[in-house]
């Protein structure tokens, strides 16, 4: 069995749960925790999600399905999630998700490129029209977004996931 | 006018945490509170007329009251910071630059309820904001303004920081509840499941917006009546309204309760891009009826924009200018209507996804003669059939601007093609 | 015990009670999909919207308890135009095929649509198509999601009832399906019951699906007589068209409702058990062995054959192996006849399953015979099934009498059943399909299944229940109350038994246990053992008996 959490993500796994009046209540931190360990939620991962947290499995891929953010295949290095919800439509970004595309290297407008870099998510409102048209990608939000901006963001890419670091400053 | 409460500090650098919220009178506040009786803290937010800046506008003082005083049960305080409704994004600002304020609200709230465990659920793609709340509850943790026997008071609160997963439903209090609890966000029947009987794992539980309790520390600071005083006659002090859209400064701002529309585009917003005029504003959210340019004097409170047709909702203002088309931003609302529902009810999982269909379809020019009239009837027949009011969300802005557009959709499907763009 | 108005009529319910049940009550009917009363409630349709005074909006009936007072409405405009957009909503996604779904007949799609939608059609819009038509998601249950309206009735129970929690509705908004978990299966003790409760063609049975048109089917109340639990149900029969189904007549069964037994279910072990009725197996005629083999005989040769045989034993040489699969008439006439009057004491009807049988928590029980419990009350535990196999094994019995059993595959000691079978003189065996007991008879004698004819059951709660004819015995088949009937004449006795009520109001006074018990008593859900009449009853409560009865 290749999907199983290694013993120091268990233990993050126990201190979850424990938080919680009840075991499946710690289900959405879990999947985000599982999907963190294995890139995405595959039928395995949920049914070993479902197994330590003696749920069935229809339950827990119910919950995969109806939520936007759990990954059912495996995603590019990057996921951007590019708003195209009213104050980002307002402004143009239709316009921008062309050019990223194009940056990027995606054909038909969403999905996994074919060098498996990037996913390309068109996402309703993200929460931050003032910087729209806006994207996210991996866990930092850019905006406002113009084809210049879109070169420089995605020309500053490492093969590593972009993080928001809070310690910063 | 222009006073800021919720967001007056948060240009001050390192605000989110404890220390710098603390030099800037942080959780005195919450000082005095412990030294009231709860009772009289509830009290107090009920004379203050705060009312709940999620979407509903219900007083907050009036819904703690809701809470029986004595149940064997647990009760629980669940913080709504899913923020979804489009256009909206003030919650952000409150989570990410004044942290403590809100974990100030919610042990004030938490020990007039007599509240022991607390939930933030914050939308999952917030993460930034997700970890600075997480390291200032830590914060408070160490600082024992959490945990037993806060500031040496015997009431003890624990807080835990929640993510959620990509559902707009899920700031539906009775769907966040449910996800809350590891299930799908589908909200429940109410009655009976209003939380306040019956919320999270079947206790009774408050359930207030992100800016709702951040307001709470300042209602106990400067009293009641101060906070009544400003704003309008039901609903008390501020709210930050998040501005996007045609304006030339968007972003967050809050002013008193009731402010006119007018003045908060052009004196708080810059104006129109282009000094364009105004089209159409969405007053609270994309769940509020459009109004247009004839309804700039409107007052910005719950009652003023009830009273003008549309409605508070979550103070997200969307503003629009003349290039504007109608036909367009009722298709892009219906799609994440479409979306988002989900999909429980017979009339909400079909109707969101049907008439988003047609307007798909008049706005691409391949609609029936018969098109928009039957947008508006799919748009009324979903209205108060359904379990939540999502259904109700998504029908009232859309007959909004079917109605008060109507020349610009029936345009749409006679020539084809929008007589808007490039105007 | 709230009082309230339901279209114009006044009514008191019991506390909870919701306002499709109360409605039920006054005969009005409020449409809906997604309520069961044997589930929660999910009131998601919201077909079963009803005006109530002073409310301002339409409430959903399966979700509204009744108050006192209220005042409601189920039929006005705004209620009926409620309906018809909700089924126009769901019938938007829905694939306009009724002619082609197994379900025509039975769908409440369709039934509602006729009654409350019929409106010019709208729906000319291209459908959401979902990738499961048609698909076997189980070994018995086929799943159309393009069918499906999502009420959820079949994800409840499998939650809620079988606790096996298969099912589920994946994605959200009008992407939502029904599905098993991937690669998974809808496989359980009571899958089929997902069936019934689906209002739509969207889940139909494999062993039913296109055997017959639903029109075409005929009912009749039964008795499962899978195990002791005797769960209530319904045999659907087609008699006219010998050229479908492979010519069987019994084409399903369905669970009928009884709150004491079985609720709304039954499980998959009694729902698909029926095949024997129209099996190959079954025996058409009497047979008797000649010259060294079986022949075909006339039922008065072979009741005659079986009379002399039975004649020439004496009492200690008789042994009979009654079946607890018989109804309580025939085992009375068992016992009356073989006991009684032929005074035989090698009698007894256990014979012990070759495995322990399954059994749950919920209904299904380990004894696999519907009847054990009247047959212990009748009397005819007397010896036991391996002491008379000996006693026929030494050669100690003239003349053998089987009852339906088939000994070869039990739990008794293969040897000795070989030598017991091949040890009697005479073995008669009467039963309704061969086996490898029948076999070794040298007289058959063939009767009808439960589904051919009438009699009683008591389950293992001692709850007495009637079973009806449903279909005609096959072939010559006779119930083994008419065969015992004609065997006690051949035997030179004036029996004249003329239907199973008449020999049940003897059984009633006979046995105690089943005494004040008549067939009106017994209605459609059956009354239990000890039963004391209400009158009676009263009495006895004011003497503080009653318990001491019930304890008898
Ligand atoms: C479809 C729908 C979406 C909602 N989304 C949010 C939301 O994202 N954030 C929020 O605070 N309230 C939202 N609400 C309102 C909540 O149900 C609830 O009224 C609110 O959290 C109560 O807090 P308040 O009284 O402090 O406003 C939504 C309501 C509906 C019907
Ligand atoms: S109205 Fe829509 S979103 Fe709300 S519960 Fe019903 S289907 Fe779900
Ligand atoms: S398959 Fe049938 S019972 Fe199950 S949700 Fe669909 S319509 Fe309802
Ligand atoms: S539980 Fe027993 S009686 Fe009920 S259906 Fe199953 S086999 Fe028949
Ligand atoms: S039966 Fe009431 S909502 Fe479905």
């Amino acid at each position: 069995m290749a999907v199983e959490f290694p013993p120091e993500v268990k233990r993050e796994f126990d201190e979850l749960v424990a938080k919680y009046e009840q075991t499946r209540a710690a289900l959405l931190p879990v999947l985000h925790l599982a999907q963190r360990e294995f890139g995405y939620i595959s039928p395995e991962v949920e049914e070993y999600v479902a197994g330590l947290m003696e749920l069935p499995p229809t339950k827990v891929h119910e919950v995969v399905t109806f939520y936007t953010l759990y990954h059912k295949t495996q995603p590019g290095k990057h996921v951007i999630r590019l708003c195209k919800t009213l104050s980002c439509h307002l402004l143009g970004a239709h316009t921008i998700k062309d050019h990223l595309c194009r940056k990027i290297g995606l054909e038909n407008g969403h999905g996994t490129t074919p060098d498996g870099r990037f996913t390309l998510e068109l996402v309703e409102c993200l929460g931050a029209c003032e910087f729209a048209p806006m994207m996210q990608v991996d866990e930092r939000y850019y905006g406002p977004l113009t084809p210049e901006k879109i070169d420089e963001i995605i020309d500053g890419l490492t093969d590593e996931p972009v993080v928001e670091n809070v310690d910063e400053g | 006018m222009s006073i800021k409460i919720t967001t007056k500090n948060l240009n001050i650098p390192n605000y989110n945490r404890l220390s710098v919220y603390r030099e800037h009178g942080g959780y005195e506040a919450l000082k005095k509170a412990l030294s009231m009786e709860p009772a009289a803290v509830t009290d107090e937010v009920k004379r203050s007329n705060l009312v709940g800046l999620g979407g509903a506008g219900f007083p907050a003082g009036v819904k703690w009251g809701f809470i029986p005083k004595d149940t064997p049960k647990a009760k629980y305080l669940v913080v709504n910071g899913d923020e979804g409704e489009p256009g909206t994004f003030k919650d952000r600002y409150l989570l990410e630059f004044a942290p403590h304020q809100l974990i100030e609200g919610m042990i004030i709230c938490s020990y007039a309820v007599g509240i022991h465990k607390a939930y933030i659920y914050i939308r999952g793609e917030y993460i930034r904001q997700i970890k600075i709340v997480r390291r200032a509850v830590e914060e408070a943790q160490e600082a024992g303004l959490l945990g037993e026997n806060i500031l040496g008071s015997g009431f003890n609160l624990d807080i835990v920081v929640h993510q959620g997963a990509g559902a707009y439903i899920c700031g539906e209090e009775t769907g966040l509840i449910e996800s809350l609890e590891g299930k799908k966000g589908f909200p429940r029947i109410k009655p009976p499941f209003f939380p306040a009987a019956i919320g999270l794992f079947g206790c009774p539980t408050v359930i207030n917006n992100v800016e709702t309790l951040s307001q709470v520390p300042h209602v106990i600071a400067n009293g009641a009546e101060w906070f009544a005083s400003i704003g309008t006659e039901k609903n008390g002090g501020t709210r930050v309204f998040a501005v996007s859209g045609h304006v030339r400064k968007p972003g967050i701002c809050e002013l008193p309760m009731g402010v006119p529309l007018r003045e908060l585009i052009y004196e708080h917003c810059g104006g129109m891009r282009d000094d364009r005029p105004v089209k159409a504003v969405i007053p609270g959210g994309s769940s509020s009826p459009v109004l247009t340019a004839d309804h700039l004097d409107t007052k910005m409170d719950f009652v003023g924009l009830r009273d003008a047709g549309s409605m508070g909702g979550s103070g997200a203002v969307v503003v629009m200018d003349d290039t504007t088309c109608m036909v367009d931003v009722c298709a892009n609302i219906a799609r994440f209507y479409a979306h988002e529902s989900c999909g429980q009810c017979t009339p909400c999982r079909e109707g969101t996804g049907w008439v988003s269909k047609i307007l798909d379809r008049i706005l691409a020019g391949n609609a029936r003669p018969e098109d928009v009239d039957n947008a508006v009837r799919v748009a009324k027949n979903m209205m108060g059939r359904t379990i939540c009011l999502l259904a109700d969300g998504a029908a009232m802005p859309i007959l909004s601007y079917l109605t008060k557009f109507r020349n610009e959709f029936d345009y749409h499907v006679e020539h084809k093609c929008c007589d808007v763009k490039g105007g | 015990m709230p009082t309230l108005t339901i279209d114009g009529i006044e009514v008191t319910v019991p506390d909870k009670t919701n306002l499709i049940e109360a409605a039920k009550m006054v005969g009005a009917e409020i449409p809906h999909y997604c309520y069961h009363p044997g589930l929660s409630v999910a009131g998601n349709c919201r077909m079963c919207l009803v005006e109530i005074e002073k409310a301002p909006k339409l409430a959903i009936g399966c979700f509204t308890p009744c108050q006192e007072g209220m005042v409601v409405h189920t039929s006005t405009e705004k209620v009926l135009q409620a309906r018809k957009d909700v089924l126009e909503f769901l019938l938007i996604n829905h694939p306009l095929d009724c002619p082609v779904c197994d379900q025509a007949g039975e769908c409440w799609l369709q039934i509602y649509y006729m009654k409350h939608g019929q409106y010019e059609s709208r729906m000319m819009e291209d459908k959401i198509k979902k990738h499961k038509k048609a698909t076997a998601i189980g070994p018995t249950v086929t799943l159309d999601q393009e069918r499906c309206i999502l009420c959820a009735r079949c994800v409840r129970f499998c939650d809620e009832i079988s606790k096996t929690s298969e099912l589920g509705i994946f994605n959200r908004g009008n992407h939502a399906e029904l599905d098993v978990f991937p690669g998974k299966e809808l496989n359980n003790k009571y899958s089929g019951n997902v069936v019934d409760i689906c209002p739509v063609g969207a889940l139909t049975d494999r062993d039913f699906r296109f055997q017959c048109r639903v029109w075409y089917l005929d009912t009749q109340d039964s008795i499962c007589p899978g195990c002791s639990r005797g769960c209530n149900i319904q045999v659907h029969y087609n008699l006219d068209r010998p050229h479908h189904a492979e010519g069987r007549r019994v084409l399903r069964l369905k669970p009928r409702f009884n709150p004491e037994v079985n609720k709304y279910w039954i499980c998959d072990e009694g729902r698909y058990g029926y095949k024997f009725i129209d099996d190959e197996s079954r025996i058409l005629m009497p047979q008797v062995m000649r010259n060294g083999g079986m022949e075909f005989v006339s039922w008065d040769e072979a009741l005659k054959a079986s009379a002399e045989k039975i004649k020439a034993s004496i009492p200690e040489e008789l042994g009979v192996l009654a079946s607890p699969q018989l109804t309580n008439e025939e085992l009375y006439l068992i016992r009356k006849l073989f006991v009684e009057e032929l005074g035989a004491t090698q009698v007894e009807f256990r014979v012990p399953p070759k495995e322990e049988g399954y059994s749950d928590d919920y209904l299904v029980k380990a004894d696999k015979n519907p009847n054990t419990k009247g047959a212990e009350e009748i009397g005819l535990a007397v010896g036991s099934a391996e002491e008379i196999l000996k006693a026929a094994a030494e050669k100690k019995l003239s003349a053998l009498v089987i009852f339906v059993h088939n000994l070869v595959n039990s739990g008794l000691d293969d040897s000795l059943v070989k030598a017991a079978l091949e040890g009697v003189e005479t073995l008669i065996f009467i039963g309704s399909n061969f086996s490898d007991t029948s076999e070794k008879a040298n007289v058959i004698l063939p009767s009808a299944t439960y589904a051919e004819k009438s009699g009683t059951f008591a389950n293992s709660e001692g709850r007495v229940q009637r079973i009806h004819e449903a279909v005609p015995p096959l072939g010559e088949s006779l119930p083994e109350w008419q065969i015992l009937n004609e065997l006690a004449r051949a035997l030179g006795l004036d029996w004249d038994y003329q239907g199973t009520e008449h020999i049940f109001a003897e059984l009633a006074k006979d046995v105690p246990a089943f005494a004040n018990l008549t067939y009106e008593i017994l209605g459609d859900q059956g009354q239990t053992l000890g039963y004391v009449p209400p009158a009676e009853e009263e009495a006895l409560v004011e003497h503080g008996e009653l318990e001491a009865v019930r304890a008898t």
